[in-house]
Order: C-alpha cells, then structure tokens, then sequence
C-alpha cells in the first residue's frame, strides 16, 4: 500500500471517528466543530498531494512537507489555546457553585433550627 | 449599622478562639463569620464554640475565593459594613472602630501598618517588595497607598456589591484595591497597630514570592486596562 493510499485511509477514519464520537455524544458539538474542521484539511490534502507542494512554492519553501508541520503545529496550539479558555471558564463556574453551595448549606441548618 | 467581620481562615485551630474572643471583647454588636477553607483540623469546631457563625467550603477553593464567599454572604444578608481579618492575630480588634468610623465617608478603609510608624518591623526584602506595589498601584490608580498587601479592611455596600461580582482568587490584595479604585471607589487608608502572627506561618516561600511579584503585578496592569477611568463616573 502506497503512503498516499495510507494517508487517505487514515484522514477518512479521522474523520469518521470525530462524527461517531459526537453522535455517541462523547464529544460536544461546540467542541468538534475545530476537530472536523481539522479532519476535512487532512483528507483534502491526502487527496491532493499537489496542494501542498502548492502552498509551499508560493511561501517560497524547499521542503513542502514542512508546510504540512508548521500548520499541524499551529493547530496544535489553536487547540490548546481553546482547551484553556475553557478550563478558565469552567473553573470559575465550579468556584461560584461552591460557595453558592456554602451559603445555602449554613441558611438550610439555620431554618432548621426556627423550625 | 449590621456589621460583619469575615475570618478566612485554613488550619488555624491555634488562633481562631482568641482571634474571635478579642472580637467579640471589642466589637460585641458585629456578627463574625468564619470562612472554613476546607481546613484539616479543628477550626470549625473551636470556631463555632468561640460563637462564630461558620461556612465550611467542601474543598479548598483558596485565599481570594474564600474571602468573597464572605462578600457574597454579606451581600446576601444585606449587611451595611462587611470586615476582613486575618485568622493569625495579625490584626487586633481594638482598632475596628478606626476602621468602622471612616465607612460611609469611604467605600474601602484599610488598615496599614506604614501610613505612620508603628510598632511593625517586616525584614528588608518584604519591605522592598511592598515598596514596589505601593509605587505599582499609586501609578496606576493616582492615589498614594503605603500598605497595598494588608488583609485588614473594611468595606461599605458598593465594595460589597463589587467585591460579590469579583474577586482574584489568589494573592487578592493588592489587586482588589486596583479594581475598587478603578471602579469608582473612594478608598481610604488609616494607620493601625498589626502584631505578628501568634500561630501558623506565612504562606510565601521564596519561590513563591517570585511567583508573587509577577503574577500580582500583572493582575495589576490588566486590572488597570480593563476598568477604564472613563468607566468611573457611570453609577
């Protein structure tokens, strides 16, 4: 099996693991939009080899497939990027439902003490 | 006049009776509050014993995040004046009412240790440091502070009211004045006597002051873009 054969096939299952992962919502819509966003590139450029080595001339670039890194890497980043955004998010979430939590807990045993 | 002195406190079973006994001696109308910070000892037992009134957080949520739980609560309960002291003894009780006159004519009294001379003697490095932040946050805010780290403070309503909406989660002291002033508060300093801590110690290790310094100075900074002084004069 040829390595455009290989990537191809490997692009296509990417792609189809991040839709069965949403539809066994496993995975979030809101989340999956960048993951088949990013599967979608992967299987256009397995498709068209020459795409790349397009891409590559017009940044005035030797070797295409570093063009191939650099942007895989950059998504890389874009992806953590989001994944801290929402850690930010949900911490300060789980915080408020703490002390929310705290406060209720000390009105409920003093009710029950006027009961 | 409903008054409440919120006590954060995280495992200080050795303090925590005194703390709230000089209280209650000096301020006997003020409700007092302790934050149990997901302490491991017996803080909330002695505290509640000592006639406290205590909210225990099911885990440690952190300096900043215990303290506005007591915002929170006294936005709540509609308190009129919410105080914060520390649970070490730091600071005594006697000087609460230094602190309670000037609220009112002020959104947020502190308590500092340098705004004349007292008694408190801090090494050199510390010093240096609350050197730094006081010219940091006088920069920024264009109001001279000499004790920006003192947790000893009183807050009217609108501090309240802010105070619930925001809050940092650690090291919130100096940043907390910054967001206050950039709101539109009036701030004032008083001079208090501060003793050294009767048990526990302090949190800053010297890899954590590094720590410190850059993540405080930058909250600063970005407090100081995000509420801007055009912000102020809005109610």
């Amino acid at each position: 099996m040829s390595i455009y054969a290989f990537s191809i096939i490997l692009a296509f299952s990417f792609l189809v693991l991040v839709l069965e992962l949403v539809r066994r919502q496993k995975l979030r819509e809101q989340y999956s939009l960048l993951w088949i966003l990013f599967s979608v590139v992967l299987v256009i450029v397995s498709l068209n080899v020459s795409f790349i080595e397009w891409i590559a001339d017009r940044f005035g670039v030797k070797y295409a497939p570093a063009i191939l890194f650099l942007f895989g890497l950059l998504f890389c980043f874009m992806i953590i990027l989001h994944l801290t955004i929402v850690v930010t998010k949900l911490t300060a979430q789980v915080l408020r439902l703490t002390q929310e939590l705290t406060i209720l807990k000390e009105r409920d045993s003093l009710h029950g003490q006027n009961d | 006049m409903k008054i409440l002195i919120i006590i954060p406190a995280y495992n200080e079973e050795g303090s925590i009776s005194s703390v709230i006994a000089d209280i209650r001696q000096h301020v006997p109308d003020a409700d007092i509050l302790v934050v149990n910070d997901g302490s491991r000892d017996r803080t909330e037992q002695l505290a509640e014993a000592a006639g406290a009134r205590v909210l225990t957080l099911p885990y440690n949520v952190g300096i900043g995040g215990g303290m506005q739980t007591g915002y929170i609560y006294a936005q709540r309960m509609e308190y009129d004046i919410a105080i914060q002291m520390d649970a070490d003894g730091q600071h005594p009780a006697k000087e609460l009412p230094k602190l309670i006159a000037k609220v009112g004519a002020y959104d947020l009294v502190i308590g500092s240790r340098y705004a004349e001379t007292t008694s408190y003697r801090s090494s050199r490095m510390r010093r240096l440091g609350m050197l730094f932040f006081s010219g940091l946050v006088t920069l920024v805010t264009g109001q001279r502070f000499t004790d920006t780290t003192s947790g000893f403070r009183a807050a009217g309503r609108k501090a309240i009211d802010l105070y619930a909406r925001y809050y940092p989660i650690d090291y919130p002291e100096v940043e907390s004045i910054v967001y206050l002033k950039r709101s539109g508060c009036r701030i004032a300093e008083v001079s208090t006597e501060m003793h050294r801590r009767k048990a526990g110690r302090s949190s800053i290790t010297p890899w954590k002051s590094v720590y410190y310094m850059v993540k405080v100075t930058l909250a600063v900074l970005m407090s100081a873009m995000r509420y801007s002084r055009s912000a102020v004069s809005r109610p």
